[in-house]
């Protein structure tokens, strides 16, 4: 009566627990996955080919909508790749409201992530406790540049004004509530019997392997490599900030998820620097009004919330459009390994799996 | 406004006209943008010769007036001046290639020999071009060499150059030391057709990038485990990424709203053409 043979089921594209549109073609001998095969696509909207045919400028409106969780951190390399491109010189202070802004990022991503991940496997409360804290860092963005979540509020070489009247209040005012809040979500999760089933253990990829596939970002530093762009490639005023790379050795989510709380704390450890040191100065490089490239090629990557963002640019002599236009999306080349991590284990665990890689389908797809 | 200054709206059914759809115009780049420091040092020498032949030119030409003025008992023009050097009054200064001095660099010549065709350095970063039959081998040294340990594959991808003679594509990969803190830009120019080693013989991470380089450029890669497209369905026509391609879709977004409201009229004209687009064909029933 029992039958013995594999049977293959689709996850997604429509799937709440894919962040988007991802499909997994998933072969299944029981509950064990024995092949995985992730398929994207499905919001590929040609970021490329579009920026290609734009001004250099006119980019950056796209870069947002890429990785739209974490908007500024992706304007942030697409303005310094085109600063290299161009050998345009970024004031000191505009480099610091930068490094904070970037930072204030990276907090709004993690934040959502743990919010969905945790969503996703199941402890609905964390959700509402992250996305108050979100709503203060939106609130930021809002105060600083008018919109909430695709910013665009970075220009090449330096910034479009300064800090707003009153900035610093809010800063400061999140900066003292936010410790307490961490150790909210943690009181919550790490010692949760339910929460370390599911992650302890799960969706493991040893340093090697995850060096073999690309894998960068906390992802990596899970594993126990120490490589963080702003301290291997220093950019913005990161060379001037006092900060640790988190690393666990674990490599498995629950690594993840310590590794990813243990760099919040660091990126508000920076926020309060970039206020403490903050230089005074012009925020904007004298730049003309359009810009026409010499025959260059760049490739400047830094560190996104989810791992290496890199751009690659090719400006052609006399043109206002760059001439190859491409984005190395962390999300991208981090989704190679979801075979590696789940061949094998329980088709449940592929949930964990795909929240703790922290993808976001508007980047891989572009 | 009076009816005189309205434009004059055409009358019955919209006649698609698939060459005039204003979003399909591609103009096709001229120059070939491929940086380089011979290429570089040859354009500046070429400018300078240039500026002096236009500087001698302009002395004859005074010459002859002042000969002419002088002939006919008129004032003498003024002597040519040298135009001044234009001062940069930005903060913008070309990162200008210069001769490869980085030992990296110079390992990578010593253990390729001819294989590499030219080393640089641009802009703080190196670039090292070798021969498009020898990239496994330069990659694998890259890897395995204990003075360069590139252990990751940080990036590949492809630029179409349309304009270029001998080569049609250049495929750049940027590799990563961790434990150096150190990258480098491979590169290799590829003609149409040429199927270049694929790199996950190395860095398995090339996978998806290979794929997306077929998908987007058009460029197969020998020995690849899973060479078909990754971003768009796999009957698609064309790769978008190329310079002959359009920004716009095929028979998408040609349809004048204005005049057509829903586009009905349009979609019907564009099908008895023929030309609903390739990518909008019907599937066929089975």
């Amino acid at each position: 009566m029992f039958k013995n043979e594999e049977m293959e089921i689709n996850l997604g594209p429509q799937h709440p627990s894919t962040h988007g549109v991802l499909r997994v073609k998933l072969r299944l001998d029981g509950e064990t996955i024995k092949h995985c095969r992730p398929m994207i696509g499905y919001l590929h909207r040609g970021v490329e080919k579009i920026c290609e045919n734009k001004t250099y400028f006119q980019g950056q409106v796209w870069t947002d909508r890429m990785d739209y969780c974490s908007a500024i951190a992706n304007n942030l390399g697409w303005a310094e790749a085109n600063e290299k491109l161009f050998g345009i010189t970024v004031p000191r202070r505009a480099q610091y409201i930068r490094t904070m802004l970037n930072e204030f990022n990276r907090l709004a991503s993690h934040l959502v992530w743990l919010a969905t991940h945790a969503l996703d496997i199941g402890a609905m409360t964390v959700f509402l406790y992250t996305f108050r804290e979100r709503e203060d860092i939106l609130d930021i963005n809002e105060a600083f540049c008018g919109s909430r979540l695709t910013t665009t509020a970075l220009r090449i070489g330096g910034l479009r004004e300064d800090l707003p009247p009153g900035f610093e209040k809010l800063v400061h005012k999140f900066l003292a509530k936010f410790p307490d809040c961490l150790e909210e979500y943690e009181n919550l999760l790490s010692e949760n019997r339910i929460w370390k089933k599911r992650t302890v253990g799960v969706a493991k990829l040893n340093a090697e392997d995850a060096i073999a596939l690309g894998v960068t970002g906390p992802m990596l530093r899970a594993a126990g490599v120490p490589y963080d762009i702003r301290k291997a490639f220093p950019y913005a005023a990161y060379a001037e900030m006092d900060f640790e790379i988190p690393t666990r050795t674990e490599a498995d989510t629950y690594a993840r998820y310590l590794v990813r709380l243990a760099e919040m704390r660091q990126s508000a450890r920076i926020i309060q620097q970039c206020m403490d040191g903050m230089p005074e100065g012009p925020v904007m490089a004298k730049i003309p009004k359009i810009l026409k490239a010499e025959v260059n090629e760049v490739y400047h990557a830094t560190e996104a919330p989810k791992g290496e963002i890199g751009y690659y640019l090719v400006g052609e002599k006399g043109s206002p459009n760059p001439y190859r236009f491409h984005v190395r999306a962390p999300g991208f080349i981090n989704l190679q390994s979801l075979p590696k991590m789940v061949e094998g284990s329980l088709l449940a665990d592929i949930v964990a799996a795909i929240g703790t890689l922290d993808i976001v389908l508007g980047e891989i797809d572009r | 406004m009076s009816d005189a200054n309205l434009p004059e709206v055409a009358t019955g059914p919209f006649v698609y006209d698939y060459k005039a759809a204003p979003n399909r115009q591609i103009t096709m780049p001229k120059s070939v943008p491929l940086p380089g420091f011979r290429a570089y040092v040859a354009e500046q020498e070429a400018l300078v010769i240039a500026e002096e032949a236009k500087w001698q030119k302009q002395l004859a030409d005074f010459e002859v007036a002042k000969a002419k003025a002088e002939a006919e008992g008129k004032d003498v023009p003024k002597a040519p001046v040298k135009a001044a050097v234009k001062k940069n009054d930005t903060d913008m200064v070309f990162p200008a290639p210069t001769e490869a001095k980085d030992a990296d660099l110079l390992r990578l010549v010593e253990m390729l020999g001819e294989k590499v065709e030219e080393v640089f350095e641009q802009a703080g970063e190196l670039t090292c071009q070798v021969g498009k039959d020898h990239i496994l081998e330069a990659l694998q040294l890259c890897r395995k060499d204990s003075q360069l340990k590139f252990e990751m594959l940080a990036d590949q991808t492809g630029t179409h150059y349309p304009a270029a003679t001998g080569f049609a594509f250049s495929v750049v990969y940027h590799l990563t030391s961790i434990s150096r803190k150190k990258r480098l830009r491979l590169r290799i120019l590829v003609p149409e057709g040429f199927e270049p080693e694929s790199a996950t013989q190395v860095y398995p991470s090339a996978n998806w990038m290979e794929r997306e380089i077929w998908d987007m450029l058009g460029i197969r890669f020998a020995n690849h485990p899973d060479m078909v497209r990754i971003l768009c369905p796999e009957d698609w026509e064309g790769h978008a990424l190329r310079k002959d391609y359009p920004v716009v879709g095929w028979g998408q977004r040609d349809i004048d709203f204005r005049e057509d409201r829903g586009g009905m009229l349009n979609r019907i004209a564009m099908e008895k053409a023929g030309q609903l687009g390739i990518n909008l064909k019907r599937p066929k029933a089975e």
